[in-house]
């Protein structure tokens, strides 16, 4: 009795841990640089994948400590994901190079830099670090664009495939239904920005621009005097006359700068600073790469209805 | 000692509240200054949006790195003295799908002399199996936590006197090979290293062998993340092989370290703790010398451009345990951007059989070329 209820005990255990070890097995383990990407990998792979992102929501994706944690997690994965063009360049390429991981290597199947077939913006003619910390293939927060979301996914689902030929339709089918979705949700942000179109107002960073594009809000300056260079006492004064001069009211920051120069030109306009979310996780509502846009719409339509608050 | 690190980070959250209202006012100041003396605004949007990209090269990505100092020093005969302490070229690129090389020229200055020299020169793997990575060439030993960062990189001025005393003035940079391995034991961090080199031709504690004897070192790194904004690594070393005698000589060593860098404000803030020691053993004629030496260090971020380090020093030579030298120094460093700094270095030193004396010194340090690797 007790001999089998053992043995019985021991077949269960076995074959639960074989169904665990085959299910992780064909589980793609990827591992993305940002939330936005890990979010559109969750939409396409579904459950046929492990998804995790390297940065927070709420930090300056420029400046990720290349922490030896974060080349553990390299080391499993079988596909990487990356914003690419010059966004992460201080801490990808030292983290791949210790990862000892040939399969997401560039130029390896695992490799996805998610810039590819996007039409970027903020291209520069010429590059010098005169011009302060320039980003010399185009301006990269390109996914706060939700037709560019669309690409992504498109070049995603495409690298899925490659990695999981076997799984290909029900890669296809997730993106059709992201598709779907974003298509009817973009219908919806551009009802709701309608009435906002040609609104005009500042950034701390230049790091909206596919925002600006996509829902017709313009960033005319930026607090920062020239990219990657803290705010000067000069360029606020700058700012404030402009301000006052174009009647603008919004300054808009992303949530890891400082507020204290933008607080302190509002306070000179009796403007508003509006922290709005560069990425998906910027703040524990933003779940989705949808939710990104939500939150954003939600914060500039406040500012824009009641400003000077 | 560990749970006192675990209980520093709320405190330092609390001092580190940013005083905004003091902020406010000085920019305030500053700003209607400005404002009184601006007339018209320029209300230019910022950079045409046009659609060139750029073309790809196949040349390694190449940099140069500055360090012009200017210092005083209280001992000696010539108490003041600046010019270029180094120009580094650096030309790094992948070789092939499997491997990639890096090679590191070195212009220094020795008593205001220019000299070249090939500080770094190897290639590595990137496609062995099982996590293994194989370094061969010239290189900077895996040895303790600043070994392997080169001077211009380091957030202090002069290199600590255990270092400078038992490894050379540069640390430990010999010829050979390294293997690592990153032991896949699934919960925290850890990298084992082996290197067998030919054996440094200076330095305080191993020469070069006439014979056959070559220098081992091994390296075991292990780092925690101790919450998503700070972390822990604890190191240890060993190094044997000849010494000037045609003996044997052995260095054991420990490195600990405490990181605190919150995420969302990671160019703010930061606050660092680390410690080093090494204790030598070297045989002679007349016996084993046993003698030791250490390093402690806090830095802290004081603004988003400024930073403070303090820096406790003590050390004996490798055939000298009474030889005692200890010192105090600080460095105030002025991170303008990412290509360049301005560091301010003080310090103090003393010991039983020297004379105390004070040393300051300024360096700018600047890079041209390629985006460098952020450290951590």
């Amino acid at each position: 009795m007790i001999y089998d209820f053992s043995r019985v005990l021991a077949i269960v255990v076995l074959s639960v841990s074989f169904a665990s070890s085959v299910r992780a097995q064909n589980k793609l383990n990827v591992v993305t640089t940002l939330p936005d990407l890990e979010s559109i990998v969750y939409s396409v792979g579904g459950d046929l994948v492990e998804v995790t992102s390297i940065a927070t929501g709420y930090q300056n994706p420029h400046f990720v400590d290349p922490k030896p944690s974060f080349i553990m997690r390299l080391t499993r994965a079988d596909m990487f994901v990356t914003v690419g063009l010059d966004l992460e360049t201080g801490w990808v390429p030292s983290l791949l190079n210790s990862a000892r991981n040939p399969d997401i290597t560039p130029g390896s199947e695992g490799y996805v830099d998610t810039s590819i077939n996007i039409p970027l913006l903020d291209v520069p003619s010429s590059v010098s670090r005169e011009q302060g910390d320039i980003h010399v293939f185009g301006n990269p927060h390109y996914w706060l664009d939700p037709e560019n979301g669309k690409i992504m996914a498109e070049t995603i689902r495409d690298a899925l495939v490659r990695l999981q030929p076997e799984s290909a339709t029900l890669f296809d089918s997730n993106l059709e239904s992201f598709l779907t979705q974003i298509d009817i949700k973009i219908e919806e942000w551009n009802a709701e920005m309608k009435p906002y179109k040609g609104q005009r107002l500042i950034a701390y960073h230049n790091q909206w621009p596919y925002l600006e594009a996509a829902f017709g809000v313009i960033a005319i300056d930026f607090l920062e005097p020239k990219p990657g260079i803290p705010p000067t006492p000069s360029q606020l004064a700058k700012i404030i006359s402009l301000m006052k001069q174009e009647s603008l009211s919004t300054i808009i920051i992303a949530p890891y700068f400082r507020t204290d120069s933008a607080d302190l030109v509002a306070r000179n306009v009796s403007g508003n600073v509006v922290i709005l979310a560069a990425s998906v996780g910027a703040f524990s509502e933003i779940k989705t790469y949808f939710d990104l846009f939500d939150y954003n719409i939600a914060r500039l339509k406040e500012a824009f209805d009641s400003p000077g608050s | 000692m560990v749970w006192g690190f675990f209980i520093f980070p709320s405190e330092i959250t609390f001092a580190q509240q940013p005083d905004s209202s003091a902020v406010q006012d000085s920019l305030l100041a500053a700003l209607q200054k400005e404002m009184a003396s601006f007339a018209e605004p320029d209300g230019q949007a910022q950079s045409g949006r046009t659609a060139a990209r750029l073309v790809p090269t196949r040349n390694p990505d190449i940099s140069v790195i500055g360090d012009i100092r200017a210092g005083y020093r209280s001992d000696g005969e010539r108490n003041v003295d600046l010019g270029v302490e180094e120009i580094e070229l650096a030309l790094k690129s992948v070789i092939d799908p499997y491997a990639r090389a890096d090679v590191y020229l070195s212009m220094a200055s020795e008593d205001g002399e220019i000299k070249f020299e090939l500080e770094e020169a190897f290639i590595t793997t990137m496609s062995l199996p099982h996590t293994l990575q194989l370094k061969a060439g010239k290189f900077r030993n895996t040895v303790g936590k600043i070994n392997l960062i080169h001077p211009h990189a380091l957030p202090f001025v002069t290199m600590p006197a255990v270092y400078t005393n038992f490894l050379g003035d540069e640390g430990l940079n010999d010829q050979g090979v390294s293997l690592s391995w990153l032991v896949p034991n699934g919960s925290f961090y850890q990298e084992l290293t082996f290197e067998i080199t030919r054996g440094p031709d200076e330095s305080p504690s191993f020469s070069t062998d006439d014979g056959n004897r070559l220098l081992y070192t091994g390296h075991l790194k292990n780092f925690w993340d101790l919450s998503e904004n700070s972390t822990f690594e604890l190191g240890l070393t060993g190094i044997n092989g000849p010494n000037d005698l045609g003996l044997t000589s052995t260095l054991a060593g420990f490195d600990i370290t405490y990181k605190w860098k919150p995420v969302r404000y990671n160019r703010y803030k930061s606050f660092t703790l680390q410690a080093e020691t090494f204790f030598s053993f070297r045989s002679t004629d007349s016996g084993r010398i046993n003698s030791m030496g250490l390093y402690a260090l806090a830095s802290y971020q004081l603004a988003e451009r400024w930073m403070l380090l303090a820096r406790y020093d003590h050390s004996d030579l490798p055939d000298d345990p009474d030889w005692n030298e200890n010192g105090v120094s600080s460095t105030l460093g002025w991170l303008l951007t990412e290509f360049q700094k301005v560091e301010f270095g003080v310090r103090r030193s003393w010991g039983d059989k020297i004379e105390t004396s004070y040393a300051g010194v300024v360096r700018v340090v600047f890079v041209i070329g390629t985006h460098g690797a952020h450290q951590y």
